[in-house]
C-alpha cells in the first residue's frame, strides 16, 4: 500500500546559502566597504534586511593567479565586486580549449536504459528530498555553481599576448551586464595574483539596486558603457574599423532602451487585444521620418512594420546583432540629403539599441568602405536584416507568409531558441514524442502536446529556452538558470522552493508546478501547513541525453522540430520543406 | 534542409535499384541451376526481422544513433522492397500448400496494412489539421460530456427564463440523442458531416419560431453542435490512425513466426538443416 503523506518543513529562500555560509564578521567588514557603507539599512524592509542579503546572496571567493573568474560566452547569474587583488578583463575571444570548456556529462546508452527500466510507476517521484535543514549534498549535473573546481589559464602573459585587456582594481564591479540582462558573458575575466571577489547573486543585486538609487545609477552607467563598447566591436560593419576610428564611433554612439524590461508582466493583456497591440508597442522610429543614422539591436526584439490599409503589417522582427535603417543611411550619404525611413520600428517587450548618428557614419564609418561594399552591405541589411541565413535572405524569408510572422510576433514566440514546432499536416497524433519525453524523465513528460496554432503549425507547450528567459526573473533561490556553455535553461530541483514565480513569469505557460512524492510514493507535504510541496518542472532539452531532445528524435513523421524562431531563414526552410 | 520530394526521389531510386538487383540475382542463379529461393528466403526473413525491429526502436527513445523518422524511412522502403523479394522467392506464382498459403496471405495482409497505413498517415493529419481546434484523443470523451452538459444547461436556463418550451422540445426530440450517444460504427469507418448539417439546418428552421432570448441560446447550440461534430471527427480519424497500427503490428508477429517455421521446414525437406 502506498503511504499517503511524508511531512517536512517547507523550503524557503535562503535555506541553501549561495556558497559557504558567510560569517557575521565577513558581513560586518562588507558593511564597512563601498558601496555597502553608502547604503541606508533603513531603506530595506524588515523581511529583507541588507545584512541578510549580504549573508545569503553573496559569497567571498578566492581566485589564485591565473584562475578564470568568468568565461566569455557563459551564462551567468551573478555580478562580482573586487575586494582584494586585481583581475584582468580580456575582450578578445580566447580559444575555448584554453578556457577549459568541458562537454556536459551525458548519459550513455546503458545508463539511460537502466534509468528507463527503473523509472518509478508513480509520477514525480524524487529520490532526494531536501527539507529546510538538509542542504544540497552533491549534484554536479545540476545548474552550474562556482564551487566547482576552478579553471586556470596557464602562462597568462603568453595567452594574453596582444589581446585587449582592462585591469580592475578593488571596489570595481563586473559581470553585472550578464547578470541583469540574462545574456552570455561578454568577456573573460582572469585573476592576476591572488584575488578575493565578492560574488553577488543577481536576485540580491536586484534587491539592493531597487533600494539604493546610487547603486542603481552606478550599475546602469557601467552597464551602458560596457554594453556599448562590447556590442560595437561585435558589429560586422564596425569590426574592420581602425581602433582610433572605432573609439570615435564609441564616443558618439548613444545607448537606448525601449519598452519594459519586465515585459512579461503585462504581456497577456496585450495578447488579448491583438489588433491594437502594435499601436501599444513603444515606437522607436517611424516610417516616413527622415533617416538620422542607424540602430543596432543589442538585446531584445523589435518589430519592423509597414503601413497597410488602416493598420500595420509586420515585415520582420529584428533581434540581437541586426540593424535598422542601414540602407537608408547609405542612400542618405550617397544622395547628400536625408532619405525617408521605409518601415517603422517598435519595441517588442523591451529592446536595447545603439544609435549611431548619420553624421558619425558619414565622417568615420562610410569612408572606410568602397561604393560596391556599401551597396552589398546595404542590400544584406535592407528591410529584413536577417543574418546567418544559409542562402540569400530576402527572397527565401519572404516565403514565410505575413500572418505567420504576425502570429510569431504577437505572441512573442520569436523569443524561443528551442521552440517545439509541430507540423499538424504531418503529425499523426501518435504521442511518440510525449512517450519519449516521459521515458527520458522518469516517466514524467515535460511538455504538453497542445499549444498555440497558426494554420497547420503548432507551438507546443514546451520550454523554448528563450533568448530572454523572463522565467529567471524573481526566482528567490536562483534554482532556475542557464546551463554553462549550452544555454539550456534548467531548474535545480533541490533548490527549487516551489514558489511558482518562474511558472507565473513564463508568458508561454511552459513551466508546470507539480506535487512531488518520495520513493515510497507518498505525497510530500509541508510540516507547518500540511499542504503539498510543489516543484517547478519543464523541458530540459534532454541535456543529459547523448542524442539531444528525445521528442524530436522520436517523431516518426518529421512533424516535430526544436527550432530557433528568431531565425527566419531556418523557419522558412522548414516550412517550405 | 532537404525537401521531402528530393528525399522521396533518392529513396525510391535506391529501392528500385535494390529490387532490380535481387530480381537479377534470382534470374542469374536460376539459369545456372542454383537455388535462389534459399537466398531470397533468408533475405526476406532478415528484412521482416528488421521491419519488426522498428517497434523496438520506438520503445527505446534513448537510442541516440538514429532518429525514429530516419528509421521509418528505411522501414517504408524496405517494406516496399519486400514485395519484389517475396515475389521472387515464390517465383512469381501463387503458393501451394496450407502453410505457404497462410504465410503468403499474412504477408500480403501485413504489406497491404502497411500501404494503407502509409496512405492514412499522409492524408488523415491534413484532415485533422483543418479542424480549428486540436484535441487529445484520450480527452475527447470528457470534452463530449462537457458539450452535452453545456447544451443542456443552455436549454434549461432559456426555458426557465422565457417560460417557452419550443427550444426545449427541439432539444429533447433532435439534439439530446445526438449529444448523448456515441456515433454509430459506420461513422467511425467513414466520418461525414451530414448529420451535423442536417441538425444545423433543422435548428435554423426552428429559429424563426424563437423569441430573442431563445435565439441567443440557439446561437450557442449552433456552436456546441459544431464542436461535438469536431470532437467526433477527431475521435474517428485519430482512432483510425491508431487501429491500423495495431493491426499492422498484430500481423507482424504471426508472420515472423510462420516464416521461421516455413524456413525450418524448407531446410528439412531439402535434406536437413546444415
Amino acid at each position: 500500500m502506498v503511504p499517503s503523506e511524508v511531512v517536512i518543513e517547507r523550503p524557503r529562500r535562503w535555506d541553501v546559502p549561495f556558497g559557504e555560509a558567510m560569517r557575521d564578521e565577513d558581513v560586518d567588514q562588507l558593511l564597512d566597504l563601498p558601496p555597502f557603507c553608502d547604503m541606508d539599512p533603513q531603506a530595506f524592509p524588515s523581511a529583507l534586511p541588507l545584512r541578510d542579503l549580504l549573508k545569503n546572496d553573496t559569497r567571498i571567493n578566492h581566485y589564485p593567479e591565473g584562475s578564470i573568474v568568468v568565461r566569455e560566452g557563459d551564462y551567468g547569474n551573478s555580478a562580482f565586486l573586487v575586494l582584494r587583488g586585481n583581475v584582468e578583463v580580456i575582450f578578445s575571444g580566447l580559444d575555448p580549449a584554453i578556457l577549459g570548456r568541458q562537454k556536459t556529462d551525458k548519459r550513455g546508452f546503458l545508463r539511460s536504459l537502466v534509468s528507463m527500466w527503473r523509472s518509478p510507476d508513480l509520477p514525480e517521484v524524487r529520490k532526494q528530498i531536501r527539507s529546510q535543514r538538509e542542504l544540497v549534498a552533491d549534484d554536479s549535473s545540476e545548474v552550474d555553481d562556482l564551487t566547482q573546481t576552478r579553471v586556470f589559464l596557464q602562462d597568462v602573459p603568453r595567452v594574453l599576448g596582444s589581446s585587449r585587456t582592462v585591469s580592475l582594481k578593488p571596489g570595481e564591479v563586473f559581470g553585472e551586464l550578464a547578470a541583469l540582462t540574462r545574456t552570455p558573458r561578454s568577456a573573460t575575466v582572469v585573476a592576476r595574483g591572488d584575488a578575493w571577489l565578492l560574488e553577488i547573486r543577481w536576485q540580491g543585486l536586484r534587491d539592493m539596486m531597487s533600494r539604493t538609487p546610487a547603486l542603481r545609477r552606478h550599475i546602469e552607467e557601467l552597464y551602458r558603457e560596457n554594453s556599448l563598447r562590447v556590442h560595437l566591436r561585435e558589429t560586422p560593419l564596425l569590426a574592420q574599423l581602425p581602433t582610433d576610428v572605432l573609439e570615435a564611433v564609441v564616443a558618439a554612439t548613444k545607448f537606448e532602451t525601449h519598452g519594459n524590461f519586465d515585459w512579461q508582466a503585462n504581456f497577456e493583456p496585450a495578447q488579448r487585444m491583438i489588433p491594437e497591440a502594435i499601436i501599444a508597442e513603444p515606437l522607436i522610429a517611424e516610417e516616413g521620418s527622415a533617416c538620422d543614422g542607424i540602430l543596432l539591436v543589442r538585446s531584445g526584439f523589435a518589430r519592423l512594420s509597414h503601413h497597410f490599409g488602416h493598420g500595420h503589417r509586420t515585415i520582420a522582427y529584428l533581434g540581437k546583432g541586426q540593424v535598422y535603417g542601414l540602407a537608408e543611411a547609405i542612400q542618405t550619404a550617397r544622395d547628400g540629403q536625408p532619405v525617408m525611413m521605409g518601415n517603422s520600428l517598435r519595441a517588442l517587450g523591451y529592446v536595447d539599441l545603439l544609435r549611431i548618428p548619420q553624421a558619425v557614419l558619414d565622417q568615420y564609418v562610410f569612408p572606410n568602405f568602397s561604393r560596391e561594399e556599401l551597396a552589398q552591405v546595404g542590400t544584406k541589411y535592407a528591410t529584413y536584416g536577417i543574418q546567418d541565413l544559409p542562402y540569400d535572405s530576402a527572397e527565401d524569408s519572404s516565403k514565410i507568409d505575413t500572418p505567420l510572422l504576425e502570429f510569431l510576433v504577437e505572441r512573442r514566440l520569436m523569443n524561443g531558441i528551442q521552440a517545439m514546432v509541430i507540423d499538424l499536416n504531418r503529425c499523426t497524433r501518435c504521442d511518440d514524442c510525449v512517450r519519449a519525453c516521459a521515458a527520458t524523465h522518469d516517466n514524467n513528460p515535460r511538455f504538453i502536446r497542445e499549444g498555440q496554432r497558426h494554420g497547420p503549425f503548432m507551438i507546443a507547450h514546451a520550454c523554448m529556452h528563450c533568448i530572454d528567459p523572463v522565467c529567471m526573473i524573481g526566482c528567490p533561490t536562483g534554482a532556475i538558470g542557464r546551463e554553462t556553455a549550452s544555454g539550456v535553461v534548467r531548474i535545480n530541483d533541490l533548490t527549487c522552493i516551489g514558489c511558482s514565480t518562474c511558472a507565473n513569469s513564463c508568458p508561454y505557460n511552459n513551466i508546470q508546478m507539480v506535487e512531488v512524492r518520495d520513493t515510497s510514493g507518498a505525497i510530500i507535504v509541508d510540516q507547518a501547513t500540511q499542504q503539498p510541496i510543489h516543484k517547478a518542472t519543464k523541458c530540459d532539452l534532454c541535456a543529459d541525453q547523448v542524442g539531444g531532445p528525445a521528442c524530436q528524435r522520436a517523431c516518426p513523421h518529421d512533424a516535430l522540430v526544436r527550432m530557433d524562431l528568431g531565425n527566419l531563414g531556418e523557419l522558412s526552410a522548414w516550412v517550405n520543406r | 534542409m532537404k525537401s521531402f520530394a528530393s528525399r522521396r526521389l533518392r529513396n525510391s531510386t535506391l529501392t528500385i535499384a535494390a529490387m532490380a538487383g535481387v530480381v537479377t540475382y534470382a534470374w542469374w542463379s536460376h539459369v545456372r541451376l542454383g537455388h535462389p529461393a534459399f537466398v531470397t528466403g533468408y533475405l526476406l526473413l532478415g528484412m521482416l526481422a528488421f521491419l519488426a525491429a522498428y517497434n523496438i526502436r520506438k520503445k527505446l527513445p534513448i537510442v541516440s544513433w538514429t532518429t525514429s523518422a530516419g528509421w521509418l524511412q528505411v522501414h517504408i522502403y524496405t517494406g516496399l522492397a519486400t514485395a519484389a523479394v517475396f515475389a521472387t522467392h515464390i517465383n512469381w506464382r501463387l503458393p501451394e500448400g496450407w502453410l505457404e498459403g497462410i504465410l503468403a496471405a499474412i504477408y500480403t495482409a501485413t504489406f497491404i496494412s502497411g500501404l494503407v497505413g502509409l496512405y492514412w498517415t499522409r492524408t488523415v493529419p491534413v484532415q485533422l489539421a483543418r479542424v480549428s481546434e486540436e484535441f487529445i484523443y484520450e480527452r475527447i470523451p470528457a470534452l463530449r460530456n462537457q458539450v452535452r452538459k453545456k447544451s443542456q444547461q443552455v436549454v434549461l436556463e432559456t426555458v426557465r427564463a422565457t417560460g417557452r418550451d419550443t427550444l426545449g422540445n427541439f432539444y429533447s426530440s433532435r439534439l439530446e440523442g445526438y449529444l448523448e450517444k456515441p456515433r454509430g460504427w459506420y461513422y467511425w469507418l467513414k466520418p461525414s458531416s451530414r448529420l451535423r448539417k442536417r441538425l444545423l439546418a433543422e435548428l435554423t428552421e426552428v429559429t424563426r419560431y424563437l423569441s430573442v432570448p431563445e435565439q441567443q441560446a440557439s446561437e450557442q447550440l449552433f456552436a456546441l453542435i459544431r464542436r461535438r461534430d469536431d470532437l467526433d471527427f477527431q475521435a474517428a480519424m485519430q482512432w483510425r490512425l491508431k487501429i491500423w497500427l495495431f493491426a499492422h503490428i498484430g500481423l507482424t508477429y504471426p508472420l515472423l513466426m510462420l516464416a521461421c517455421l516455413h524456413g525450418c521446414l524448407a531446410h528439412l525437406f531439402d535434406g536437413g538443416l546444415p
